[in-house]
């Protein structure tokens, strides 16, 4: 199959009189890693939540795997392949390490055996099997990052969604993270990420879409988008415009 | 690792055969009367606090309006006995599955509620169930329905003189309270349920229907509930409205389960061997003469151990994990 693995077509939202998302239509080809970027109140968390099924849109369709999903709720979409990571972590604080994940492994395993091998497959893979039978709660924010990615992955998606899972981590644990996603993109899992590290993003992703004020601004190769004077003056005003 | 997990379960389940071997003979040697009716009420809020717990503890949806599924499985089996001349044994059954529905068709309203609000339903529904028994005369209003006793017997579940076989009734229930839980919790539900009490939203985009496993642990839980409140019934031989469904009972459910430990296994069960002895002690003791001052005892020894181990006291037993692993 050729067709790309998600689409938004024309999608809008509108929260009252506020509008996140104006007329949006975006895809994702399989096996890419694309990076969703923007100024703050660009719309990328909103498109991000419409695409992972937090809240449908007020207009527009989601496509998944030739499939339109728009009206589908979040766990149905986990099902048919997109898992997320929150911006804010949102672990399963009382549970230990391997239960949390486990609770992912369970979307494609009934019994309890295997699903728990699974997650403890995927723990090695992220590098969290140490931590194994460790509260989430006592976790430090990195490996809470590494756990949010891990139990996603036991959901074993076509497509990952990761909202900003890079940020707010020293440039050590950065670049960590992003060997981890180049290396889930290697097992053939497409990748959509929602970042505002331009330094760390840039570098890893094979195409960048770049929204502001809840359009589609630009949309290419990572090293075409930065240079490109609109990106530019969205992000740091018209005084700093390049040849526009 | 696995095999830890594993052993952990087997040796849960061995320490619960032994426990309830050991419970099964103390009858045996302990032949007052009224020890033994404490040891049946024990066993009995052991069971309804495990039961309350699958809903409260496990999925996290605090319900403190138990005592309407406890009232429901004390009627039903009442009013099919006494009007229909059901046998109680499956009185208890249809107790059960009609609360099973009930508490599903009220979570379908009540789980779209978060945290407070749905505890405030629940207690709010209770109430309203509680007033509608009462006034209902057909149900024997507030006045309450005596179950006929016609001597011992295993059929109709009625015994005059022992309390032997309602001891190993309660017993049978707390055992299979406590199974059904142990079972659960190694299980898919079991993981979606903490997942939902953790954290919805992300269970939800983990794949777990949300709503679907509230209205799970709301059926089962109510079900087991239903059961203990027809053995109740069976056990007193006469109920009323407000004492079969009243406040309290939600609360005396659910005050286990929180001192034990909520949401774990043999906390429930820890918190009734305690909690409901010490009830029924200073009731007895210092309850009559000095107007409540048994209630401030009470109230003190919950304050104290909730100040002591807000975490149940069942973690004095558990090993510091933290430590082990860091």
């Amino acid at each position: 199959m050729t067709a790309p693995l998600l689409e938004a077509r024309g999608v809008w939202q509108r929260f009252g009189g506020l509008v996140a998302n104006s007329d949006i239509s975006i895809s994702v080809g399989r096996g890419e890693i694309v990076g969703l970027i923007g100024p703050n109140g660009a719309g990328k968390s909103t498109l991000f939540n419409l695409i992972a099924g937090v809240l449908p849109p007020t207009q527009g369709t989601i496509w998944f795997d030739g499939e339109d999903v728009t009206a589908l709720p979040a766990a149905e979409r986990c099902v048919r392949g997109v898992a997320r990571t929150f911006q804010v972590v949102k672990s399963f604080e009382t549970m230990t390490v391997i239960d949390n994940v486990i609770v992912g492994a369970l979307v494609r395993n009934t019994v309890m055996r295997v699903a728990r091998r699974k997650a403890h497959e995927v723990l090695e893979f992220c590098g969290l099997a140490g931590r194994a039978n460790v509260l989430a709660s006592d976790l430090v924010p990195s490996e809470k990052r590494r756990l949010e990615v891990a139990r996603a992955l036991a959901t074993e998606p076509k497509l990952l969604l990761l909202d900003e899972c890079l940020t707010g981590l020293t440039p050590l644990e950065a670049q960590t993270g992003v060997e981890l996603v180049r290396k889930v993109r290697d097992t053939g899992v497409t990748v959509l990420m929602v970042e505002h590290v331009m330094e760390i993003v840039m570098p890893l992703v094979d195409r960048a879409i770049v929204l502001d004020l809840g359009k589609v601004l630009v949309e290419g190769k990572p090293k075409d988008v930065v240079r490109d004077p609109k990106v530019i003056t969205a992000y740091l005003g018209d005084r700093h415009a390049v040849g526009a | 690792m696995d095999t830890d997990f594993a052993k952990r379960r087997r040796r849960d389940l061995i320490v619960a055969f032994c426990l309830a071997a050991i419970a099964a003979v103390v009858p045996l040697f302990v032949k007052d009367v009224y020890v033994q009716n404490i040891m049946v009420l024990t066993l009995m809020y052991g069971a309804l606090s495990q039961s309350w717990n699958i809903l409260s503890g496990y999925c996290g949806q605090i319900s403190l309006g138990h005592a309407l599924y406890f009232g429901l499985g004390a009627y039903t089996t009442t009013i099919l006995f006494t009007k229909f001349g059901v046998l109680p044994w499956f009185g208890m059954i249809g107790g059960g599955a009609i609360s099973a529905v009930i508490a599903m068709a009220l979570g379908y309203p009540c789980f779209r509620l978060r945290g407070h609000y749905f505890a405030i339903a629940t207690i709010v529904i209770a109430e309203i169930a509680l007033l509608l028994i009462q006034n209902w005369e057909w149900a024997g209003a507030a006045l309450g329905i005596t179950i006929p006793m016609s001597g011992d017997s295993w059929l109709k579940f009625q015994f005059a003189r022992s309390k032997l076989p309602y001891f190993y009734f309660a017993l049978g229930l707390v055992c299979v309270a406590w199974f059904v839980t142990w079972w659960l919790e190694d299980s898919k539900w079991g993981y979606w349920w903490r997942a939902v009490k953790d954290n919805p939203d992300a269970a939800e985009s983990l794949g777990v229907v949300v709503f679907n496993s509230k209205m799970g642990a709301a059926a089962v839980s109510a079900f087991l509930t239903a059961i203990g409140g027809a053995f109740y019934a069976q056990f007193v031989s006469y109920i009323d409205p407000e004492s079969v469904m009243g406040f309290q009972f939600s609360l005396l459910m659910a005050l286990p389960a929180v001192l034990g430990g909520i949401g774990t296994l043999w906390g429930p069960m820890l918190g009734a061997v305690i909690l409901i002895p010490v009830t029924e002690l200073t009731r007895s003791f210092i309850g009559g003469s000095g107007r409540g001052v048994d209630l401030i005892v009470y109230g003190g020894l919950i304050i104290a151990i909730s100040l002591a181990r807000p975490q149940g006291l069942v973690s004095l037993f558990t090993p510091k994990r933290k430590e082990a692993t860091r």
